[in-house]
Parts: C-alpha cells; sequence; structure tokens
C-alpha cells in the first residue's frame, strides 16, 4: 500500500482511510417496477425441510431485470435454501418456480445454468493456480482447429477475459497470466461476477460476496455489482449485512426463520427499521 | 500461464543484470526447474565418478530406455495427479495388459498390432473401472487403486501360475516398439518423446487441459461452471492406465515375454517421476516436460550409480533423497516466487490492450504500475445516476 495521494488516482472514488464503514456508492433514486414486468425469476409459496427441520415456508421472491433484490437474514434464515433451489441444487418440497414467467422445474445445477442463473458462491469462485485468463474463460474456452482436431485459443481467450473485465469496470493493472493465488477477494469475487455477465447471465445469484472482504474491497464489489444491475442483469444479493445491502439494493426480502418478514423497496425503509424488524423476529 | 522466452527478450530498457534476473526469476517459477537442475547436477556428478563410462553414447542409450519406459507410463500419471487423483494401480495394468497382449499373440495367434491395441484397450478399460469407483462412491482415488493394485496383480498372478510366458514376436513389432533406431536410441524412445509431446499439448492448449487443471485444484468451482468434472476424472484415469498398457506393450516387444511381477513397483517410481517433475501431489498444477526430465533422472540414477561402482542398494537411497529434496523445492520455492513481482522494466500493464480492445484511450498512471497493491488494481466505473 502506498501513501500517495488519493488525488493521483482519479478513477478510485472510494476514500482511503477516512470514514472506514462508509461506502461511498452514488445515489441512485430506485424506479419503480414498470407495470406488466414480468420477473426474470419468481419463486411462489416455496417450502422446504429436512427431515424434523423446516428451512423454508411459504417463501416468495420476485427478481427482475435491471434490479438488485438483496436477500437479508440471519444465519439459518433460510437464504442458503433458498437460492440453491432457484440455482438448482435440490427441488422445493412445495411452490413453484418460474422463469420469464414460465413454471420450472430444475433437475440439477446444469439445468438452471442452461437458463442463465449463474450463481457465485463465496469461497468457489477462482482456480487459485489457473491464469487470470483461464479462470474467466473456465467452462466456455474459446477453441479453434482444423476438422475435428480443436485447440484452446489463447489470444480469443485473452480478449474474451479483458472485455468481460472491462464491461464491468475492472480495470487489470497485472498481467492477465497472474494466477489466482495473487488475487484478493474482492477481485475474486469480481472476476466471477464479470465472468457471469459475459458469458450472458440472466440472474446473477451472488452468495455473500462481501462478508469475508474489507471495507474498501467490499465497496469495489459492490460497485461492480451495480454495473451489472445498470447492464440489465436481475440479481439476487444473498447477505447478512444491512449497510451493503442498503447501499445498492432496490428491493430487499427479509427472512427469519424460513418465513419471509417483510418486503421494502430500499427508499421505503432504513438501517434501525431493518435492524428493529430482525430483532423483533428472533 | 506459460512464459516464452522471448518474453525474458524484449528490446530496450531494463540492463542485462536485469534481463538476466528476470529470465531466472521465470525459469524457476516454471514446475520443470528442479528436474531439469537434477539433470545437469547428476550429470556433472556422474561424470566426474566415471569419467570414461558415463558420458558415452551406450550409456545415454541405456538411460533413455529406462526413461522411456517407466515415462511413458509416469505421463500418466501426472496428467491424472494434475487432475486431483492418485494411480497406484498402474503397475499392476502393465503387468496384467502385457499378459493380454502376450497371450493375444501366442494362444491366438493374433497379429501383434492388433495384439498390442487390444492390450491398450484393455488397459483403457482397467482405468475405466478405477475412474468410475472413485467417481460414483466419492472414495479417495488412493484407496480404490490400492484395491484395483491389488485386484489385478492377484488375477495376473493366477492367470500366469507365477511363471513366465514366452512368445515369438515379429522382428518388425520389436522394431516398431522398441529397435534401435537412431544411432542406437531405441524406438521407446520416440514413442516417450512424442506422447509427451501430445500430452503436454493436450494439457496447455486445448479446452481439455484447462479442465483437467481446474479439476485438480477446485472441483466444486470446476462444477459450478459447467465443467464436466466426474467425465474428465473418468478420462483421466482411462489415459493413464492406457498409458501404462502402452509401455507394457514396449517391455513385451523387448524381453518377448511376460512374467507375474512385471510392472510391480513402477506405480510408485512413476509417483516419484512425477514430483521431481514438479507437479503438486495435492494437484492442479504440474508439466509433463518436467516429467520426462525426472524420468530421464530416474534413468540416470540407475545407470549412473551402476557405472560408478557403487552397491544396488544406493540406487533406492539417492531416488529418496532427490524425490524430498525436489517436493522440498517445488513446493516451498515454488509458492516463495510465484508471489514473487517481476523485476522493473518487466511489468506490464494490461491497460494500452485493453483500450485498444475497447477502443477507448485510457489514462494511464506511471507510477500506479509501478507499485501495484494487492488490491489496489480495480477501476471504479464511472459514477452512475
Amino acid at each position: 500500500m502506498t501513501d500517495k495521494p488519493v488525488a493521483s488516482h482519479p478513477a478510485h472514488s472510494l476514500p482511503v482511510g477516512s470514514r472506514s464503514d462508509h461506502l461511498d456508492l452514488a445515489p441512485r433514486s430506485i424506479p419503480p417496477i414498470p407495470p406488466g414486468a414480468v420477473p426474470v425469476m419468481e419463486a411462489i409459496n416455496i417450502s422446504k425441510g429436512f427431515g424434523a427441520t423446516t428451512a423454508l415456508v411459504d417463501v416468495s421472491l420476485k427478481a427482475y431485470a435491471g434490479r438488485i433484490l438483496a436477500l437479508l437474514g440471519d444465519n439459518g434464515a433460510g437464504k442458503s435454501t433458498l437460492i440453491k433451489i432457484i440455482s438448482g441444487v435440490f427441488p422445493p418440497d412445495r411452490g413453484e418456480l418460474r422463469f420469464r414467467g414460465q413454471p420450472v422445474r430444475f433437475a440439477s445445477p446444469a439445468q438452471a445454468r442452461g437458463r442463465g442463473i449463474a450463481t457465485v458462491f463465496q469461497d468457489l469462485a477462482v482456480c487459485e493456480l489457473l491464469s487470470v485468463t483461464r479462470n474467466v474463460v473456465l467452462g466456455r474456452e474459446p477453441q479453434k482447429g482444423i476438422g475435428p482436431l480443436k485447440w484452446f485459443d489463447l489470444k480469443r481467450a485473452d480478449e474474451m477475459a479483458r472485455s468481460a473485465l472491462h464491461r464491468l469496470g475492472v480495470r487489470w493493472e497485472r498481467g492477465l497470466e497472474e494466477r489466482g493465488v495473487n488475487i484478493s477477494g474482492g477481485e475474486r469475487q469480481s472476476l466471477a461476477i464479470a465472468r457471469a455477465m459475459f458469458f450472458g447471465s440472466s440472474l446473477l445469484i451472488l452468495d455473500e460476496p462481501t462478508s469475508a472482504l474489507a471495507v474498501r474491497q467490499a465497496g469495489r464489489v459492490l460497485e461492480h455489482i451495480a454495473r451489472a444491475r445498470d447492464e440489465g442483469q436481475a440479481v439476487i444479493l444473498i447477505t447478512h449485512n444491512f449497510r451493503h445491502a442498503l447501499s445498492v439494493a432496490d428491493d430487499l426480502t427479509i427472512l427469519a426463520q424460513g418465513r419471509v418478514v417483510g418486503n421494502f423497496r430500499r427508499d421505503e425503509t432504513d438501517l434501525e427499521a431493518l435492524t428493529e424488524l430482525v430483532a423483533s423476529v428472533a | 500461464m506459460a512464459e516464452t522466452p522471448e518474453d525474458a527478450t524484449i528490446p530496450a530498457g531494463p540492463s542485462r543484470g536485469i534481463i538476466i534476473g528476470e529470465a531466472l526469476r521465470r525459469f524457476m517459477l516454471r514446475p520443470e526447474a528442479t528436474a531439469l537442475a537434477a539433470v545437469v547436477v547428476l550429470f556433472v556428478i556422474f561424470t566426474i565418478l566415471s569419467p570414461d563410462l558415463f558420458p558415452e553414447r551406450l550409456t545415454y542409450i541405456s538411460i533413455m530406455n529406462v526413461a522411456a519406459e517407466l515415462g511413458i507410463m509416469s505421463i500418466g500419471v501426472t496428467l491424472l495427479m494434475i487432475g486431483g487423483h492418485f494411480d497406484l494401480s498402474v503397475g499392476a495394468v502393465l503387468g496384467l495388459t502385457s499378459y493380454v497382449a502376450v497371450v493375444l499373440m501366442r494362444d491366438f495367434g493374433m497379429s501383434p498390432i492388433v495384439a498390442a491395441s487390444a492390450a491398450v484397450v484393455a488397459g483403457a478399460i482397467l482405468g475405466g473401472v478405477n475412474g468410475v469407483l472413485v467417481v460414483r462412491f466419492r472414495i479417495h482415488s488412493f484407496v480404490v487403486t490400492l484395491g484395483t493394485m491389488l485386484i489385478w496383480r492377484g488375477v495376473l498372478i493366477a492367470l500366469t501360475g507365477g511363471f513366465p510366458l514366452t512368445v515369438e514376436t515379429p522382428a518388425a513389432f520389436k522394431t516398431i516398439m522398441a529397435g534401435p533406431v537412431l544411432n542406437g536410441f531405441r524406438m521407446s524412445m520416440i514413442w516417450f518423446f512424442v506422447i509427451g509431446i501430445i500430452v503436454t499439448f493436450l494439457l496447455a492448449r486445448t479446452k481439455f487441459g484447462n479442465w483437467v487443471q481446474a479439476c485438480g485444484q477446485n472441483p466444486q468451482a470446476a462444477r459450478n461452471l459447467g465443467v464436466p468434472v466426474d467425465r474428465v476424472t473418468i478420462i483421466l484415469f482411462m489415459i493413464a492406465s492406457a498409458l501404462a498398457a502402452v509401455s507394457g506393450v514396449i517391455q513385451v516387444a523387448r524381453f518377448a515375454s511376460v512374467d507375474a511381477l512385471r510392472g510391480e513397483g513402477m506405480e510408485l517410481q512413476a509417483v516419484a517421476v512425477t514430483v521431481i517433475g514438479g507437479t503438486l501431489l495435492s494437484g492442479g498444477y504440474g508439466s509433463v516436460i518436467g516429467t520426462i526430465l525426472g524420468a530421464i533422472t530416474f534413468g540416470m540414477i540407475q545407470v549412473g550409480l551402476v557405472l560408478a561402482g557403487a552397491p544396488g542398494h544406493f540406487f533406492r537411497t539417492l531416488t529418496g533423497l532427490i524425490v524430498v529434496l525436489a517436493v522440498i523445492l517445488n513446493t516451498d520455492v515454488a509458492r516463495r516466487l510465484a508471489r514473487s513481482r517481476p523485476l522493473a522494466g518487466f511489468r506490464r500493464s494490461s491497460a494500452a490492450a485493453d483500450a485498444a480492445i475497447v477502443g477507448i484511450k485510457e489514462e494511464t498512471d506511471p507510477t500506479a504500475e509501478e507499485e501495484p497493491t494487492r488490491d489496489g488494481v480495480t477501476r471504479l466505473g464511472e459514477p452512475q445516476g
């Protein structure tokens, strides 16, 4: 870390050192959901139990294109179960998922992926010893070749990685051959988001993308999530950090003990009200 | 990922000292560095120990002989280890597939080409069994292949009754698989290099190779991104055993026989060769070129010690020492170096390339490029609203 004045980084709008808990995101007035808009993903009265434990009871949510839905709740509130159902890891016991208005049943995560549902899990974003490029194109490697003989198009892959990062507003100062071990936690999340967007996801699900990050890095990742939203992605942001949710989300759904206890637009609520609400149910 | 040597000779700028330093740094980052160092150091030592006998063409031929037969099998083990798995059964697979080749030629009168192909297919099937067991039952490959090693070996002993089986093979078969071709160097060496080149290409320059590395590093992430991890794993086991069968066929061509203990112990030698070659035991990272050098190291120790008149047991001790040393170098030093930064003058920024692609003029800040920080690499998007 250098102690050069911040002014020499005009591109970095985040304050360094001061107000360490403040996330300086540009305020955004929340547009209303246009009448007749169909959610990219809608969960209707989802219930799920594991043996004797009930994980979810009649949970509903709607994720629209160009909006960030924050899914809030304490540990054990059912957030993970819900996103695993949406991303096809397991089916719900009762209830229905609708993708762009059509009822869907995912038999596997691959089927959900096929619909453009990209889930970024907190610890599972990056292969540590692969280069940035190889990480970005993993699973969608560009190929060239003669007839049936095909090989990995490294040059094209570099271009893809570069434009994927660019689209998210990430400028990679180091070479794209940098390995995953040298990438910070925040960069990993951003890389995973860039990857998901670049390969045409329609719904981006982010599982606690900021929980393991320092404030400054968390701010960057939130900026990148906002950028994904502005590019027209539907985003579901799972977090237990109300502050982070309030700084980027358009809509908030609060889960407690497997039930939805509140649905808000961000400008209808604030930190205090949310804290009180969650404290009252717990 | 691979640094080409050309990168180290960018014209103008850094002094010669820095160019050499940077080239050395990059070389040390390669997984093959240790194995190459071992080859050079051992060559010097053995030449000093037996100056009349060691630096001779016949010696090199013997070394390559040992290296090729062990090395072809080790290449498969390397690929599998990069994919995150072990195979202890390859030695037994070599024995059993050799038996298949010999019996098909001797008792069924098949042509050597058909018999050899059948042996390789049999190897792939045996490997497929390993792979399916590992993938289906989620058992560690170490345990699965320990089991199949004992099973295949038991079957081989039962089939041969413990006696060697000999077979008459046409001269052409021997020539194609293991005969002397280049100045006395054997065909097995050619096969070894050809297979090495093909598998290196597969690993570094194909989609499958990327998947193999990803599977070895973070199978869950790979799966999340749509990599068919289970299928890749099964294919890797099949390749490992098929290459073991190729080694077996070469030995059949050379000895015109098979016996119950053929290939025994080679599975561990293959692991040793792979590790000397810079492949991480933990998977995800490694090099086939390193394995080729590792196999040559192995051959040099074996032949060199004989020529130096050392007692036979020295072989194991010295091999063991080199394995331990190689692991220390490969894991510890490489880990530190991997986090090291290029020397001044070689730090490059992708900003210019970014600008070229996106078609915008980037404002570059040279001081920022000089000292990139761990987290100071992203440029925030334009303020919205």
